[in-house]
């Protein structure tokens, strides 16, 4: 008889896993943001979300937020660091909850989508009367403006370029690459058995397609003629991999696997970004930094965050209050200077670590020529579209112009 | 009037039992039963992540369903499904019984044996699956390692970054942590039948695999039958150990469904599409499930 019983409990599992499996995607709403905003007299709680959560960051925030709640009257900020692979879906969840935060730290490339769905306020008519547009590098400050409108403030800026291990260009006898026949040469002749000559990411989420399109804008392309100017770049690195020079497993590697694999002597050289040098500073050895190298033009790829107001907050006059606190040079350059960040002022190269470091100073100067992904609100089809085409050749799977094609159907579908 | 303060004993006994199941019935339709109506409603609408904001979300009929239909990609994510749930079943199965029929005798340590065993199942599948992902590792993972220090290096592989190898291994990882589920369930089952047949079926002569055939097999096939109903089920939906270990790649080699949904919601906020192709999905279990049921009933007319 217990068999029955049994049997009809296994059933009752059986139709709730089956049911449970449809709301996977509602249910996700029941994830809250916490925005109990204590009302002092006077006082507001404003919410703040970034993705800064590396142990390092920490003292940096600490101060600017210590800072805010001293030098903008009435203003408490309440902090939430969510890891950056979240950030966005948890600004996503929020907005379908309705628990949105008051403020954000994002990255630059989610401004399009967030921006073209209406997640963020509209400051143009503030940016205006404040008057700093001039002082921000034309990259970032065009990642804020979304259809003729200014939606957020450059927090700060960085790009990417090669770092390379001196001793192992020494001993191989090779100087650092500044050509793309250069870098396919060092990289072979750095290759042992124990290590690849590079190591970058392909990974198929946005940070393989931020590590891939220096490649296609180098070799004078771009996403709008991607069917024609896509081959060059995903043969090249294709090239790489055949002769040995590039691990196929890149195409599963986000940047921190990158530098892991350069940390720990298993890669030569590396493609990443200036919040890698804090850690990089503690390897043993030596190391140093130089541009990507070029072919037809120079070209690398503007990443960095933006200080965003939600469209939902209560307090659009004290967010605005903080951001412009945020920007004053003497609070900026402390802050970026303690997170190891470059500025997205062009008024503050000249002040600050980054003027006499010359790895942080060597980014600096490649900001000029670091382009930021604007590619309008559908980006992320492109996004995926082009991780997939770089995957397909990668693993040799599709030819570098048939993978091409039919990415640049859907990337000219999504540009419109 | 003292008649309507004390109703039948029948009528009063399906009062209270109506009262009592109102906590269950309450939970379905508030767990069970909005959500899923609310799904239903999200897929017959336009819902973009800005119709969440106050934003328009339009009716537009069966125009999700067909764009998700349409979708080469979403064709391609119901072969990987069907391949990782018929080749994770196959295997956890088979396996699992050979391991049951094992326990089922006692043998020393047999009881600590089986709960070390469990541990596969029991442990949460995201650590389960950095596990594999670590070892499966192309330069310095545990496998490669292994094969390289017993002179078979030629065989070292990126296992989880080759799309020709990706779905093998993620299967295999699934395997190993679906077999001591289908083991318990099985040995349970194995349990229940009376050793006396056996002995009978001996003093007639009738050697192991005989017994196995004649005996165990038939006996087993209403065991059998539940497990693998609730392990295609349970298959048809794993999502988190996939993740973790390939995150749906190399390029899209292993985009099951479950990871195909969640790239629809996610990655490109089209919620509309996303609660279609959730549906849809819903499908398969939900058939699964009513087969399963019908077949309990019928056993319960022929028992």
């Amino acid at each position: 008889m217990t068999h029955t019983t049994d049997r009809r409990s296994i059933l009752r599992t059986a139709g709730a896993g089956a049911a449970a499996l449809g709301l996977s995607g509602v249910l996700a709403s029941c994830d809250t943001g916490g925005t109990g905003k204590a009302r002092k007299p006077r006082t507001v709680t404003l919410t703040l979300w970034d993705y800064f959560t590396p142990a390092n960051f920490q003292p940096g925030l600490n101060a600017l937020i210590a800072g805010i709640e001293a030098h903008v009257a009435g203003v408490r900020i309440r902090r939430r660091a969510i890891p950056f692979a979240d950030l966005v879906n948890a600004l996503t969840l929020a907005a379908i909850s309705g628990d949105l935060p008051d403020l954000a730290i994002v990255d630059n490339v989610s401004m399009s989508s967030l921006g073209g769905n209406g997640l963020l306020a509209d400051l143009t008519s503030r940016v205006k009367s404040w008057g700093q547009a001039r002082a921000y590098y034309p990259g970032p400050w065009a990642s804020c403006q979304i259809g003729g409108k200014t939606l957020g403030i450059p927090n700060n800026s960085n790009c990417l370029a090669l770092y390379y291990n001196t001793s192992m260009l020494h001993d191989a006898g090779v100087t650092p690459p500044t050509n793309w026949d250069q870098l396919a040469d060092s990289a072979r002749r750095l290759t042992t058995r124990n290590r690849f000559g590079l190591a970058m990411s392909a990974i198929r989420t946005e940070e393989g397609v931020f590590q891939f399109l220096p490649f296609l804008w180098q070799s004078g392309g771009d996403l709008d003629t991607f069917a024609t100017s896509g081959p060059t770049p995903l043969a090249f690195l294709k090239n790489l991999i055949d002769k040995g020079s590039l691990s196929r497993a890149c195409v599963g590697w986000t940047q921190e696997d990158v530098n892991a694999r350069f940390l720990s002597r298993r890669a030569a050289m590396q493609i990443n970004g200036p919040w890698q040098i804090p850690v990089l500073r503690k390897a043993p050895f030596e190391w140093n930094v130089v541009a990507l190298p070029r072919d037809k033009t120079s070209a690398t790829c503007l990443g960095g965050e933006n200080w965003v107001v939600l469209a939902t907050s209560d307090h659009l006059d004290k967010a605005w209050q903080v951001l412009e606190y945020t920007q004053r040079p003497s609070v900026l350059v402390p802050y970026l200077e303690s997170l190891g960040e470059l500025p997205a002022r062009k008024d503050l190269a000249h002040t600050g670590t980054w003027t006499s470091d010359p790895v942080l100073n060597l980014f600096l100067k490649q900001l000029a020529i670091a382009r930021p992904r604007l590619y309008g609100p559908h980006y992320a089809d492109i996004s995926e579209a082009v991780a997939k085409a770089e995957q397909a050749v990668l693993t040799g799977s599709a030819s570098p112009s048939a993978a091409a094609s039919a990415a640049a159907v859907k990337i000219d579908k999504a540009l419109g | 009037m003292s008649r309507r303060r004390t109703a039948p004993l029948a009528v009063r006994r399906r009062r209270t039992g109506y009262l009592f199941s109102l906590p269950g019935l309450a939970f379905l339709a508030l767990l069970l039963a909005y959500p899923l109506l609310y799904n239903v409603w999200t897929s017959v609408h336009d819902v973009g992540l800005r119709s969440q904001l106050g934003g328009p979300a339009p009716f537009n009929g069966l125009a999700n369903y067909r764009s998700v239909l349409t979708d080469p990609a979403f064709w391609r994510a119901v072969r990987l499904s069907a391949l990782f749930t018929v080749g994770s079943l196959v295997f956890q199965f088979s396996i699992g019984f050979a391991l049951a029929l094992l326990f089922v005798r006692p043998f020393p340590f047999n009881g600590l044996l089986r709960s070390l065993l469990l541990m596969a199942w029991l442990l949460p599948p995201i650590v389960s699956g950095a596990l594999f992902r670590w070892m499966l590792e192309g330069d310095s993972g545990a496998y490669n390692a292994l094969l390289r220090s017993t002179g078979l290096g030629a065989l070292a592989h990126d296992w989880l970054t080759d799309p020709s190898t990706a779905l093998g291994c993620v299967i295999i990882a699934n395997i190993w942590v679906g077999v001591p589920f289908n083991m318990l369930l099985l040995l349970v089952g194995l349990h229940g039948i009376d050793p006396e047949l056996y002995e009978a079926a001996a003093i007639d002569g009738a050697g192991a695999w005989q017994r196995f055939r004649r005996i165990t097999l038939p006996l087993m096939r209403p065991v059998s039958t539940a497990v693998l109903l609730l392990g295609l089920i349970y298959t048809f939906k794993v999502f988190d150990l996939i993740f973790v270990m390939t995150g749906g790649g190399p390029v899209d080699a292993t985009t099951v469904l479950s990871l195909y949904v969640y790239e629809v919601f996610f990655r490109f906020f089209r919620f509309g599409q996303g609660a279609a192709t959730a549906l849809l999905l819903l499908v398969v279990p939900l058939l699964t499930a009513a087969l399963y049921v019908r077949r309990l009933r019928h056993e319960g007319v022929t028992a």
